[in-house]
């Protein structure tokens, strides 16, 4: 989890500690190793061509993941996201082929995923229904609405939009992917406000322990409520990111992406249990996963072997964190 | 003081009671829908739609026994959607290469069973949440089973009696379903009037306390999670016998359902409370739902928008009722 | 910590805080029932009377984390409602739990000021003021602790320390402090006192939950005492002497408290511990335990008792040792083969580690013993339901029927259930942490009188306690922990409540 600063000031802990304790010390030589692995392994895998691809590619689940950790983070559980990628889609390209305005799709996208989110975060939080039956029942309703609603077909985009284009595939001087800008850039705001905000700390207190949370006086059903609205928020984002790249409304976008991205965040040391866990821990579960599966495609290993060696990793991964846990 | 003094609340009313209340509401439901459905569509009350509506109930029922267990016991098992798929295919290709219906059935539960020991040695050995390390089982699976086999088994043996598992009658009644009906019993007895199934059900209201009275908690999760991948392996064969064919593709968002019938029930995600005739009526109830909107001739995707809707409806009901008893 | 004099000084007529008739009802239980409390600023006011009087109950109305049933509360004179801790807080109201409220993943620094974070411009957390000031505030008040430290590592002294800081670090009217001192040394004690004297000299209302007499004659201006639920009186401490004081606590009732039956005579040593250690806190603990003896173990908190406890019934690994049921070796982290053996536990955490609370009192009780009504697998439950039924006849356990759920049990009548969980599986040793924690008096002295029982039958019983009465009120011989050792034995006819102390804090 995120020391707050004021463990390097006052006297630091041995180095020892400083790196070992922290799992996301460990994540980021697991990923480094599966860069030297693979650039060893094959000559296209380390060219700043591939790199920024896999970035590209990383970026929705990094976007969605914020919100998913944030929610775990709280104590609780969203597996809507996959779902709800596929269905913001659908205010945004029908918005943007009636008016021709990017903003106005957005805007129609966001909307939806607000009322998503506050669906989830009324019935977890103060209905106080398993968020885990929640999430999954908005799952099966967002995901048979979304078939409903196109007739099992995706919806094009017919507007056409530069911008709209821009944002899933237009690249930052020819280099950098819009989309892992963007994930990036909400990365280190959510970062910021986890470290740094009250409402952060709060989220942390919460998941820690609802019971002192609630004698500290914090409102601690809003706070969960508002960590579904969050996540909501962001999964719409990579929503619309998806839709972009895919340069239509597809009805069976996202399909599994919330198992991808929970296995990213519980990669990351997010507890599952709540109040541990931290965005830059996530953010190199997603990349790590992101960079194996590119990786085992360029060595021409079926893609079947990815989700294999996906899972044994989470397993591995999360068993070391939970027997290191029961050590101590 | 008069610190004894009871709750004020009627007597007698027993936890077992308890369960009954809320299956009241599963059965009246039930009800309801089905007059709803037969009214509207007069073809729903029918022997034949009967029987077909058992016919795709049996399928969720079996594996829902298993998961029923899981869930008192305290785990969950992500991971079934993925297994029956691969299950099937291993099913079809044993049978292939053995001509023998009773190997290829072993083998499918052999599978099936090393699936759920895997999964319980995760979960108890490891110490991770189930849902993550199904979760992961799941992709395992989903990916290695490709790597099995890239296109669906075919049926290359041609038995009758491999084809009589999921298409097969005996008089009336389609032998998935008779299937169902014994693994539900057994799953029944087992639950109710069994040593195993009483400790279950501590196992999974109180692992502590469990384990402070003598129980072997982890093992006993651990047969939970042999006893839904048996499950399993029975409905891969059945499904595998009805589709004529091992596919890698079936079987995905079953684990949802499955759960979702589970929970319907009364089942709690939290452990140590649920029953199989809850079970049951959450397996009917979904199916009914799924039937109707055919029937109806409705557009079919809302067989996805409706159990989810009844899922929530259902355990937010529960919580108000529950808040109102203790009362 | 800042109060404007000038305020307080217009306020001292009236009471900082005023509660009348207050009342609370749990399922099963009357907590409070009609009871008056009034705080003056500046004073120390002293809220006593024993386990169960509803001492806990009163505060955690006060603090806003239950409602009341009945009565009223003003602050300063005007009538408020709590709906909410937060409610509380910004009246001015500080509680230190006994139970450590802190977020363990949080250093010490942050914890502090959890409940308001200080801002820089633009709205980000201060962590430099957070830093510095926890710093100053540990300073100021003397008590020794690392503001960096991560507070889930730190010992429980050193936690409820940052726990009474973190009442002082901001603003307040009240500050209510429950058993601050339970595991504290004498000379952290001191820096309290002096830290609560400088509260009061700022007008500040002090109420000081404690049993311990001669901390309260030393620091308290008034006494209110509770007892089963209700008010009893309320004096200026020198009104009171030390047997008036007891007396108000315990009313008559201490005669037939601890109602000694048997006459004992123990037998040969069921149970030898020898050079118990274990990764967490025991260190070469050893010692036996005779059949048909009380074995009282007595330790503040943080001792190891409970460790101990769960250690001997084969519940927590150990790292070395050995531990023996009549000679046979018990493996160690193996419950089943220790239940086997004929040693079982009652836990101190009846809702966690007890209690399957959903599940109704036939299955509560007979978990232990389910076995033994089974034939191939399968269970009587015909056998099953009349020996439950005749425990429940024996120990007058009070409930409607075998299936009420536990959880709607009194705390007293579910202790009663969890004893008989082991009595029907019939053992050699039992080990009782805290048996009387959470359960009222009347209740109390039917548990001693069936923990006396269960000796005179012949068991051994190791029963861990921080309660002295109960300690001297049963045990024939009693054994001092203190940081993870036993620090001595002794009869408990050569023992008084100075040399246990000694031994405890040593």
């Amino acid at each position: 989890m995120p020391q707050s600063p004021s463990l390097a000031a006052s006297a630091p802990p041995p180095l020892f500690r400083l790196f070992v304790g922290r799992s996301e010390f460990a994540l980021l030589v697991a990923l480094l190793v599966i860069i030297a692995f693979f650039s060893l392994a094959s000559g296209t895998f380390l060219t700043v061509r591939n790199m920024t691809n896999v970035l590209g590619q990383a970026s929705l689940a990094m976007t969605a993941g914020i919100g998913v950790a944030i929610v775990f983070i709280s104590g609780e559980v969203d597996v809507s996201v996959g779902s709800l990628v596929a269905a913001v889609a659908i205010p945004l390209v029908t918005i943007m082929n009636m008016t021709e305005s990017l903003a106005l799709g957005v805007a129609g996208a966001l909307a939806l995923g607000l009322v998503v989110g506050a669906v989830n975060g009324y019935l977890a939080a103060y209905a106080g229904i398993n968020s885990l039956i929640v999430t999954l029942g908005t799952l099966f309703i967002l995901r048979g609405g979304v078939y409903l609603y196109t007739g099992q077909t995706a919806i094009p985009d017919d507007a056409m939009l530069e911008s709209f284009f821009q944002i899933g595939n237009g690249r930052i001087l020819d280099v950098l992917p819009i989309p892992a800008a963007i994930a990036f850039v909400l990365l280190l705001v959510f970062a910021y406000v986890l470290r740094h905000r009250p409402f952060g700390r709060q989220v942390y207190a919460v998941g820690g322990s609802p019971e002192v949370a609630r004698l500290a006086g914090y409102d601690v059903r809003r706070i969960k409520f508002t960590c579904f609205i969050i996540s909501a928020l962001l999964a719409t984002v990579a929503g619309i990111l998806l839709a972009s790249r895919l340069g239509s409304a597809v009805h069976v976008a996202g399909l599994g992406f919330e198992f991808q991205v929970v296995a990213a965040v519980v990669l990351g040391g997010v507890s599952l249990s709540g109040g541990v866990g931290s965005l830059f821990g996530m953010a190199l579960g997603v990349l790590i996963l992101s960079f194996l599966s590119n990786g085992l495609g360029m060595l021409d290993l079926a893609t079947e072997w990815q989700l294999v060696i996906t899972g044994f990793i989470i397993i591995a991964a999360v068993g070391f964190d939970e027997v290191k846990r029961q050590r101590r | 003081m008069t610190s004894e003094t009871l709750p004020a609340r009627r007597p007698g009313l027993l936890v077992g009671a308890l369960a009954d209340k809320s299956q009241v509401v599963l059965i009246g439901l039930l009800v309801i829908l089905c007059v709803a459905i037969s009214v509207a569509a007069p073809q729903f009350y029918s022997v034949d739609n009967t029987i077909a509506i058992l016919r795709q109930c049996a399928l969720v029922l079996i594996v829902a026994v298993g998961m029923t267990m899981l869930l008192i016991a305290g785990e969950v098992d992500l991971s079934v959607g993925a297994s029956l798929a691969f299950t099937g295919c291993v099913a079809m290709d044993v049978t292939n290469r053995t001509h023998s219906v009773t190997l290829g059935a072993l083998a499918a539960l052999a599978f099936a069973a090393a699936v759920g020991l895997f999964n319980g040695l995760v979960v108890t050995r490891l110490r991770i949440n189930s849902l993550i390390a199904t979760i992961a089982t799941m992709m395992i699976l989903q990916g290695s089973v490709y790597l099995y086999t890239r296109e669906a088994v075919q049926n290359k043996h041609q038995l009758d009696a491999f084809t009589a598992i999921g298409a097969g009658y005996v008089g009336p009644i389609p032998i998935p379903v008779i299937l169902a009906a014994v693994i539900f019993v057994l799953g029944y007895v087992a639950l109710r009037f069994t040593l195993f199934g009483r400790y279950l059900y501590a196992v999974g209201a109180n692992q502590k306390a469990a384990r402070l009275s003598g129980l072997r908690a982890e093992r006993l999760k651990v047969i939970a999670f042999v006893i839904t991948g048996l499950c399993v392996g029975v409905a891969g064969l059945v499904l595998c016998s009805l589709m004529n064919a091992g596919q890698p593709t079936a079987g995905r968002g079953f684990e949802l359902t499955v759960i979702a019938a589970v929970i319907l029930g009364g089942t709690s995600l939290a452990g140590g409370r649920g029953t199989l005739v809850g079970t049951l009526l959450g397996v009917l109830l979904l199916k009914v739902i799924d039937n109707g909107i055919i029937i109806l001739r409705w557009n079919q995707d809302l067989q996805m928008v409706v159990p989810g809707i009844v899922i929530v409806l259902a355990t937010w009901l529960d919580i108000i009722r529950r808040k109102a008893d203790a009362r | 910590m800042r109060a404007d004099p000038l305020e307080t000084a217009k306020e001292a007529a009236v009471p900082a805080l005023e509660m009348r008739g207050i009342g609370k009802r749990f399922p099963g239980v009357i907590a409070l029932d009609g009871v008056d409390l009034a705080l003056a600023p500046g004073k120390v006011h002293a809220l006593m009377g024993e386990n169960g009087a509803g001492k806990s109950t009163l505060i955690k109305i006060l603090a806003g984390v239950y409602g009341k049933d009945t009565g009223t509360i003003r602050v300063g004179g005007r009538e408020t409602e709590f709906r909410s801790p937060r409610d509380a807080l910004r009246q001015g109201i500080k509680v230190v739990f006994q139970e450590i409220a802190l977020i363990s993943e949080f250093t010490v620094a942050e914890n502090i000021f959890l409940e308001e974070y200080p801002r820089i411009a633009g709205g980000s957390i201060d962590w430099k003021r957070i830093r510095a000031e926890a710093a100053a505030l540990f300073q100021r008040i003397g008590f020794d602790v690392d503001p960096a430290a991560k507070t889930g590592d730190l010992p429980v002294s050193q936690q409820q320390m940052v726990e009474i800081a973190r009442a002082l670090a901001h603003e307040a009217r009240i500050v209510v402090m429950d058993e601050p001192t339970s595991s504290l040394t004498p000379k952290e004690v001191e820096l309290l006192f002096v830290v609560i004297r400088r509260l009061t000299a700022l007008g500040i209302a002090v109420v000081y939950v404690s049993h311990k007499l001669d901390e309260v004659f030393e620091i308290a201006d008034e006494v209110t005492v509770l007892r089963d639920g209700r008010h009893i009186s309320t004096k200026p401490i020198g009104a009171h002497t030390h047997d008036s004081l007891i007396h108000d606590m315990i009313g008559r009732r201490i005669d037939n408290l601890f109602p000694r039956v048997r006459r004992h005579s123990p037998g040969k040593a069921v149970l030898t511990v020898e050079n118990l250690s274990t990764d967490a806190k025991l260190k070469g603990v050893s010692f036996e335990a005779r059949a048909g003896e009380v074995l009282g173990f007595f330790g503040l908190m943080g001792a190891g008792r409970t460790e101990l406890a769960k250690a001997i019934v084969g519940y927590d690994p150990i790292r070395s040792g050995t531990i023996r049921i009549d000679g046979t070796p018990l493996v160690p982290h193996d419950t089943r083969r220790a239940v086997g053996l004929g040693i079982g536990l009652l836990t101190e955490d009846r809702k966690t580690e007890g209690l399957m609370l959903e599940l109704p009192v036939l299955q509560n009780m007979s978990l232990a013993s389910l076995s033994a009504f089974a034939k191939a697998g399968f269970v009587d439950e015909g056998r099953e339901r009349s020996a439950v039924q005749s425990f429940v006849d024996r120990f007058r356990v009070k409930t409607p029927g075998l299936g009420q759920a536990i959880k709607n049990l009194s705390g007293g009548n579910q202790q009663k259930v969890l004893l008989a969980r082991w009595l029907m599986r019939g053992l050699k040793v039992i080990v009782v942490d805290e048996p009387t924690r959470g359960i009222d008096v009347g209740a109390k002295s039917e548990i001693f009188a069936l923990i006396d029982q269960l000796a005179g039958e012949g068991l051994a019983v190791i029963m861990m306690t921080s309660e002295m009465p109960e300690l001297l009120g049963l045990s024939d011989r009693i054994a001092v922990m203190a940081e993870g050792r036993i620090t001595a034995v002794m009869p408990r006819d050569a023992a008084t409540q100075e040399i246990i102390l000694n031994a405890a804090i040593a």
